[in-house]
């Protein structure tokens, strides 16, 4: 009930504001990382990073732990010095410039609100350190407090606070800043999945009005998926796709980065590639036959070609009367959620499990079943074995 | 175990205690209890007798125990009038008349000594009208040792000496001029004394005004040194930095053969045509009440006095012997030196056995020690008297404890019918297992602190000296609250005190706090370099025992010797009497104290800033705050909560620092930077034991430091 009615406000506050040109926004800047290697002792965490954010663009850095996300973005706010390669905002080297030069807002995965302040001069802060009127700072204060609802809660402390509220508090602090550039290091993960749906629409939202370039660091794929405009795939100190968010789903480049997005992740299988006919050929492995288009491929089809075939849960459907078949398999789990349904078999007894995706209204399967496998081929990705890099024609 | 097995061993136990006992009962019949204050050489003098005279007596056993010489009166005040304690102790004369008084000392058996066979002068002072207290054994005071490489002769008056012709920096004459137990030599002769015959202060006389304008004089010629100690004048004397030092028997051992030196009694003062007499002090074998109806103990008291004894004491022990006939022994003729403090005891004047000689020397040397800063002797000596009479000053009448009893009563009686009402059966008997487990605990609790507490307490209702305490009601607290009649801010006042002893915690805590914190921010900085290594260089003033660090740093503010004013002169600063001036002295106190306390404040900081995320602080980097701008407004508020107890415990320790103030500054200059603790203990120990007072004194403290706490509390409630 609580959080209905923060949100009403919320929606009436920017009623309100539209209305008013307080928070107009400010000239955006581009955000350029080059060539960023930064090793801590004997671990190399970035191996030669580039990243280009454009003015007011939305960038989010996504990857599992320790692929070097994070020391990214450390690195862009001048937390972390970088070995070699160089940052640029806005046009200007800040390489060599201390964070509190860069005109830049962090917001923390632990939040780091001041604890021994209010609310209020949470908020306050950095600008009364900047030495910007009284006047002024009490405009921004209430400006942002009503943009995130936070107005009855100014005068309390950050313990008194709920965790929502304290990232609210945390995101208000960066905001009333107006910086050029916001940096976010993980800021749902502290929160309950409900709020974190929440939250993550309002992150958004509030991007869209305030027209400030962001980098966003998550592990998450739902956050990645939802709010980049553009989406940058890192695996081990460096960077393996980058592109819109439904880009890099429907067209992954490697292997890592076709089984990070979408869940649950890609089918993926061992493969030899044969050739059935003029123009028809098959990755057969695991006592399955996958159809391929071969215009898509080309010439990177050769016979005997070791590969591993990928084909999403939501790409897989059961064999219809004309559709292709893959194969058969026998049902070993399904994972009812409702509306649809997840249904783990195997083709071969010691082979891979493949994960189906089945709508509740197309009918359900019982334990034991043998399905029989389709999938459309513009649907099935080949990435080379050895390489994992994906294959084109 | 069995229960039957539990009963044998308690039946052994019983059996081996009463064998025990009995076995006890036997050795005690057959020993004697000896007590002395003797170290070194003395001590194996005294270890000799005791052997011969086992074997002269087979199946006896003398137990002796040596007994550190300040704690002596006190042991045996509180352990010979009930029967405890030894049955014999060697002690000086001078304190014969507070032993009688507290019944620890008997008179000695008639045909125990022969009068015949020892000096009169000795004699006279173990007696007291007309009968003998003591056994004489030996004679001490000073006389004068000089380097007869640099004095072939000895001088004939002070002055010759002071006008020896001498190589460039050489001392004509060193000895521990701030002392009045020195300077009544010098007193003597020009016709003073400390203490007249009824006990009243002397030294306020014409002749103490002019032995004080010859010290003064002696100084500012550099005739002797200043800020003299025991150890400093040795240490001239023995590398040859001084010609002559003025010393006892004892200097004897310190010096070894390090200076070829003979010794000659005291000479004359031309100014004024007499000798200087030295005090004499003389050692004689006492016995207790319980001893004296022992005939063993009775025994070895006649054997220490015997001939034989004195040749040991004056062979072993290096002892100028009372015995005359010791003195024909070859062995006792053949050494000048014991000779040589054998002749000066002839001109010797024996100390006043008075109790109230305790309270004469702290006013006199603080007159002594005025008039050698230059100040107006005859004024000093005016206000030594004040303050004699002060601590003399007989305790008020006794009151009825009646009004307080009755009180008390009503007290606890509200008390027992609060408890009584409160408590109900049910929730007492369902506490009894705890209670069972913390029993024990609250016990030692209150045995340890809170009887102490209330003891003290009580003793603060109570005046007068040692024997003759008797209750007043709060006399003493309105005493010290009107600073027992003399000016409300005059010296050793109350509230003069407490003004000094506020600016001294203050000043401390302040400074305790800033280095303390400062450090800790620095050291926790991961850019340090060999972190560990300068967190254990800068713990070592906390681990090092703070009377250790005390007394180097008084050596080290001394004027001329101190390693501060060599320092200082490096840089062109005139060397500083540091313990003269009220500010200086002050200055060294906190110093020390700065020295021995920043490391607690340091490592406390060091914990709380591990307290601190590291993300709130790059969070304010990030919002634009410099390094010191994080520290003042993000860490220092967060470490507020750590600190805030700490500095209050700091600043408890500081209030009552003793050790500090005692031992570098000792209160100077005159009494000046005394904290309240200091002037209890005064009180209670040098002003003839006035515990009444002192209690009343550390109640007051207790007092005041309860609503100091509580305030702070206060203040720390309403900041969060």
């Amino acid at each position: 009930m609580e959080r209905l009615s923060e949100h009403e406000k919320r929606r009436a506050a920017e009623r309100a504001d539209e209305a008013s040109p307080a928070s107009a926004p400010k000239v955006a800047m581009r955000c350029e990382a080059r060539g960023v290697h930064k090793a801590f002792g004997g671990t190399q965490v970035l191996r030669g990073v580039d990243l280009s954010v454009p003015d007011g663009g939305f960038a989010v850095l996504v990857g599992s732990s320790g692929c070097g996300k994070s020391t990214l973005l450390r690195s862009i706010a001048g937390l972390e010095t970088v070995d070699a390669g160089s940052i640029h905002l806005a046009g200007r080297d800040v390489t060599r410039l201390a964070p509190r030069d860069r005109d830049i807002a962090m917001v923390f995965q632990s939040y780091a609100l001041y604890p021994h302040l209010s609310v209020r001069d949470n908020l306050a802060f950095g600008l009364k350190l900047r030495g910007v009127a009284r006047g002024e700072i009490e405009a921004r204060v209430r400006e942002v407090s009503q943009m995130l609802g936070l107005e009855a809660l100014l005068d309390r402390l950050p313990k008194q606070l709920s965790g929502g509220q304290r990232q609210r508090v945390a995101m208000g602090r960066a905001i009333a800043r107006r910086p050029t550039m916001f940096l976010f290091d993980e800021p749902l993960s502290n929160l309950d999945a409900a709020l974190r749906a929440e939250v993550r629409v309002d992150i958004r939202r509030l991007h869209d009005r305030l027209h400030a370039t962001t980098v966003y660091v998550t592990h998450d794929q739902v956050e990645a998926m939802t709010l980049a405009d553009t989406l940058w795939v890192m695996n081990k100190g460096l960077v393996e796709q980058s592109g819109p968010p439904l880009e890099v789903y429907e067209r992954p480049r490697t292997r890592f980065v076709a089984t990070f997005l979408g869940s649950p992740a890609m089918n993926l299988l061992d493969a030899k590639l044969v050739r059935k006919g003029a123009g028809a050929w098959l990755a057969e492995g695991a006592d399955l036959a996958v159809p391929l288009d071969a215009e898509r491929f080309g010439s990177s089809l050769t016979e005997g070609r070791e590969v591993t075939v990928g084909v999403r849960p939501h790409d897989l459907c059961v064999a219809q009367q004309g559709t292709t078949e893959l194969g058969e398999i026998v049902v070993e789990v399904v994972e009812a959620l409702g509306f649809e349904s997840y249904v783990h078999g195997w083709a071969r007894q010691a082979g891979p499990s493949i994960v189906m995706r089945l709508d509740t209204a197309a009918g359900s399967v019982r334990v034991g079943e043998r399905v029989k496998l389709a999938a459309a081929p513009d649907k099935v990705h080949l990435f080379d074995r050895a390489t994992g890099a994906a294959l084109t024609s | 175990m069995r229960p039957r097995l539990w009963v044998l061993v308690l039946v052994a136990l019983a059996c081996a205690l009463g064998l025990a006992n009995t076995a006890c009962e036997d050795i005690t019949a057959r020993t004697i209890v000896v007590w002395h204050a003797y170290r070194g050489d003395e001590e194996r003098a005294i270890e000799e007798l005791a052997s011969r005279f086992e074997k002269a007596h087979p199946g006896t056993l003398v137990e002796l125990l040596a007994v550190p010489f300040e704690a002596y009166p006190a042991k045996l005040e509180a352990a010979a009038p009930h029967g405890h304690g030894p049955d014999v102790f060697i002690d000086t004369h001078g304190r014969l008349g507070a032993y009688r008084r507290e019944h620890v000392v008997a008179p000695t058996p008639p045909d125990v000594a022969d009068p015949a066979q020892y000096d009169t002068i000795a004699l006279d002072a173990v007696s007291e009208g007309g009968r003998l207290f003591a056994v004489p054994l030996s004679t001490k005071c000073v006389a004068l040792y000089y380097d007869v490489d640099l004095l072939p002769e000895p001088p004939a008056t002070l002055e010759d000496l002071v006008a020896a012709k001498l190589p460039e920096g050489t001392l004509p004459l060193a000895y521990e001029a701030n002392s009045a137990y020195f300077h009544a030599a010098l007193l003597s002769a020009f016709g003073g004394r400390l203490l007249d015959d009824h006990g009243a202060f002397a030294f306020d006389s014409d002749a103490g005004v002019r032995s004080l304008e010859l010290v003064h004089e002696l100084t500012a010629k550099h005739a002797i040194p200043a800020e003299p100690s025991g150890a400093l004048v040795t240490q001239l004397f023995a590398s040859k930095q001084a010609a002559a030092v003025i010393g006892g028997p004892w200097l004897r051992s310190d010096l070894g053969d390090k200076v070829r030196y003979r010794v000659a009694p005291l000479p004359k003062i031309a100014r004024s045509g007499e000798l200087m007499r030295p005090l004499l002090t003389v050692e004689g074998a006492m016995l207790t009440p319980h001893g004296a109806t022992r005939p063993l103990a009775v025994d070895f008291v006649q054997f220490l006095g015997s001939k034989e004894a004195a040749i040991v004491l004056a062979t072993v022990g290096h002892q100028v012997v009372a015995r005359r006939d010791a003195w024909t022994d070859p062995a006792l003729a053949g050494d000048p030196v014991l000779g040589a403090f054998h002749d000066a005891v002839r001109s010797s004047v024996p100390m006043s056995s008075s109790t109230r000689m305790q309270a004469a020397w702290v006013p006199a040397n603080e007159a002594i020690e005025k008039a050698l800063r230059g100040e107006d002797p005859r004024a000093a000596l005016a206000e030594a008297r004040r303050r004699f009479d002060d601590a003399t000053k007989p305790p008020p009448p006794p009151s009825s404890p009646t009004p307080a009893l009755v009180v008390l009563g009503l007290v606890l009686l509200a008390a027992s019918i609060q408890i009584a009402r409160r408590t109900r059966l049910a929730d007492v008997k369902a506490s009894l297992p705890a209670y069972r487990y913390t029993a024990h605990a609250v016990l030692v609790v209150l045995v340890l602190v809170v009887v102490p507490l209330l003891a003290g307490a009580a003793t603060s209702l109570f005046a007068g000296s040692r024997d003759d305490m008797r209750y007043v009601g709060f006399a003493n607290y309105v005493a010290i609250l009107t600073a027992r009649g003399g000016a409300l801010l005059g010296h050793g006042s109350f509230y003069l005190t407490l003004l000094v002893t506020v600016l001294w915690t203050l000043l401390n805590v302040t400074l305790h706090v800033a280095i303390g914190v400062a450090l800790g921010v620095l050291l926790s900085r991961p850019l340090l370099k060999l972190r560990a290594a300068y967190r254990a260089l800068l713990v070592l003033p906390w681990a090092v025992p703070s009377y250790v660090t005390a007394l180097a740093w008084k050596g080290m503010f001394h004027r001329q010797f101190g390693a501060v004013n060599a320092l200082l002169g490096l840089v062109g600063v005139h060397p500083i009497s540091w313990f003269s001036r009220f500010s200086t002295a002050l200055t060294a106190n906190v110093t020390t104290n700065v020295w021995l306390g920043f490391p607690f404040m340091m490592v406390v900081t060091i914990g709380a800033l591990t307290s601190i995320p590291k993300e709130v602080l790059e969070a304010a980097e990030v919002d634009g705050a410099t390094r010191w701008q994080r520290f003042w407004r993000v860490t220092l508020p967060l470490l507020r909560p750590a600190l805030l107890p700490a500095v209050v415990l700091g600043g408890i320790w500081t209030f009552n620092m003793f050790n500090v103030v005692f031992l570098v500054s000792g209160g100077e200059p005159d009494g000046e930077t005394d904290i309240l603790v200091s002037e209890a203990y005064r009180w209670a120990f040098t002003r003839d034991a006035q515990y009444g007072y002192a209690a009343a004194y550390a109640v007051l403290i207790f007092g005041l430091l309860w609503l100091i706490t509580r305030a702070t509390r206060k203040w720390q409630g309403a900041g969060t």
